[in-house]
C-alpha cells in the first residue's frame, strides 16, 4: 500500500470511525477515492486447491504412456525368475552341512562305499544237453531273466555255449533248459538257493 | 531344514529304486516286504541288493510268495549276522564285505569263520575277495578249518588279493587228480605259508593286472 498514503482522517474513514460528512471539505475527494478503492477489492474467499488435488493435476498434465501393459498371468508371475537376496551367517551352515553329510553316509552307504567300477572279465559257459531244444543262462548278472542270455548249440554233440563279459565280483546263476528246467552248472561250485534248488557260483 | 528334507527324500528315493527294480517281477506283497526289510537294513548300514536279487530270483523261478518271503527274510538275517561277525573282527562296515560274508554263511561257513578272516587285518577289498573265495571253497567241499586256514594264510602272505581268486580252481584241479578237498586246501595253505616266509614274488606291485580267470572246467556228460 505504499502508493496510497492517505490522510489520518481518511484512514479513520476507511476504518469506519468517521463518515464522509465528518471529513473536512478539502479531504472529501481523497476520502471518496479511498472508499472507491476499498469497494473495488474482490472480497470473495480465496480457495486454495488441496495438496492431493494439486498432485493429481500435475500428474494429469503429464503425457500418458504409449500403451498400457498387458496383465501378466499368475503362472507366469510364478515362473518368472526373481532375484532373491539371502543373508546367512556362515557358521550356521556348518552344523547343517555336517548333519546332512552324516545322513547321506547313513542312508546311502552302498552308493558311497563303491570307489570305482569293477573290471570286466570274459567267461565262457558250457552245458552238455543233447536232448535240449533250447538252453539259456539266468543269474544275478541278468536279473535272473530266463530269456535274456540264450546259449548256442555247437555242433551235433549237444554242447551249448555262451560267452559273456561280466563285472569282477561274485555271481550266482543256473542254466534254464527248454524254458522250464533250472539246472546248476555241473562244472562249478554250487550253494543252496533258498528254494530247495542249487545255484552255481562264479567268483571273478 | 536341510536335514529334515534329506531324510524323507533319501528314504523315498531308496524305496522308489527298489519298487522300480521289483516291478513286474514279484508280487506286491513280496515287493512291500523287500522294501520294509531294505529300509530297516539300510538304517543299520546293510546292503539291500541281496534282498532284491533273492526276490527277483524267486519270481523268475515261479516260487510261491510265502517261500520267496522266507528266503528274503533268511538273506536279511544272514546280512545281519555277517555284519556283526565283521564288526567283531575289526571295524569293517563295507557293504560289499557284508554281502560276501552273507554268501559265506550260505555256503556253509559260520559267523566265527567270518570273524577269523576279519581279524587278519586285510584291506576291505582284500577281505571281500577273501570271504567270496572262502565261501566258494566251502561250496567245493573244503572243511571250514582248512578253508579259513588257506584264505587267512594267503591274505597274510602279502600276495595281491586277486591271487585268492585262483584258489578254487587249484582245489578243483587237485580234486580232479584224486585229492580230497581238505587235502588240496591244506597243501595250498602250506605252499602259501612257505611263500609268505620268502616274501611276495617279484613283479607283484600294488596294482597288478587282473589275473586270468580260472578256466571253466570241462563239462562232464549231462546227467
Amino acid at each position: 500500500m505504499s502508493g496510497y498514503d492517505f490522510h489520518p482522517l481518511v484512514k479513520q474513514l476507511l476504518d469506519g470511525d468517521l463518515t464522509l460528512a465528518d471529513l473536512p471539505v478539502e479531504l472529501r475527494a481523497e476520502g471518496e477515492e479511498a472508499l472507491r478503492l476499498l469497494t473495488a477489492v474482490d472480497r470473495r474467499p480465496v480457495e486454495l486447491p488441496a495438496v492431493t488435488q494439486r498432485v493429481m493435476q500435475t500428474l494429469a498434465s503429464r503425457p500418458a504412456p504409449a500403451a498400457p501393459l498387458p496383465p501378466v498371468p499368475a503362472w507366469k508371475r510364478v515362473m518368472q525368475p526373481r532375484e532373491i537376496r539371502l543373508r546367512i551367517r556362515p557358521w550356521i551352515l556348518a552344523p547343517a552341512l555336517a548333519i546332512a553329510a552324516a545322513l547321506m553316509l547313513w542312508i546311502w552307504p552302498a552308493t558311497l562305499a563303491t570307489p570305482k567300477p569293477p573290471s570286466l572279465v570274459t567267461v565262457r559257459f558250457v552245458l552238455v544237453a543233447p536232448d535240449a531244444r533250447e538252453v539259456s543262462l539266468a543269474g544275478t548278472f541278468n536279473q535272473w531273466d530266463a530269456h535274456a542270455t540264450p546259449l548256442v548249440r555247437t555242433g551235433s554233440t549237444g554242447v551249448w555255449t555262451a560267452t559273456l563279459t561280466l563285472p569282477a565280483g561274485q555271481h550266482q546263476y543256473a542254466f534254464v533248459v527248454d524254458g522250464e528246467r533250472w539246472v546248476p552248472d555241473p562244472g562249478a561250485p554250487a550253494v543252496d538257493d533258498g528254494f530247495g534248488r542249487r545255484n552255481s557260483v562264479l567268483t571273478l | 531344514m536341510l536335514t529334515l528334507l534329506a531324510l524323507p527324500l533319501a528314504l523315498l528315493s531308496q524305496q522308489q529304486g527298489i519298487a522300480q527294480r521289483l516291478a513286474g517281477r514279484v508280487s506286491p506283497n513280496v515287493a512291500a516286504l523287500v522294501e520294509q526289510l531294505a529300509t530297516a537294513g539300510a538304517a543299520r548300514g546293510l546292503p539291500s541288493d541281496p534282498l532284491i536279487q533273492k526276490a527277483i530270483e524267486g519270481g523268475a523261478k515261479s516260487i510261491p510268495d510265502d517261500r520267496v518271503a522266507a528266503a528274503v527274510r533268511l538273506v536279511a538275517m544272514q546280512l545281519d549276522i555277517a555284519a556283526a561277525a565283521l564288526r567283531e573282527g575289526g571295524p569293517v562296515s563295507d557293504t560289499l564285505a557284508i554281502t560276501a560274508g552273507a554268501f559265506a554263511l550260505t555256503a556253509g561257513l559260520s559267523a566265527s569263520d567270518i570273524t577269523a578272516l576279519a581279524r587278519v587285518g586285510a584291506s576291505a577289498q582284500a577281505l571281500t575277495v577273501g570271504l567270496r573265495v572262502a565261501g566258494t571253497l566251502a561250496a567245493l567241499g573244503v572243511p571250514s578249518a582248512e578253508d579259513i586256514g588257506l584264505v587267512s594264510t594267503t591274505l597274510r602272505s602279502g600276495q595281491p588279493a586277486e591271487s585268492l581268486l585262483l584258489l578254487p580252481a587249484h582245489v578243483q584241479s587237485a580234486v580232479a587228480k584224486g585229492s580230497t578237498p581238505a587235502a588240496a586246501a591244506a597243501g595250498l595253505s602250506r605252499a602259501a605259508a612257505a611263500q609268505a616266509r620268502q616274501g611276495p614274488p617279484p613283479g607283484h606291485g600294488e596294482h597288478p593286472p587282473h589275473p586270468t580267470p580260472p578256466p571253466h572246467p570241462t563239462p562232464p556228460p549231462h546227467p
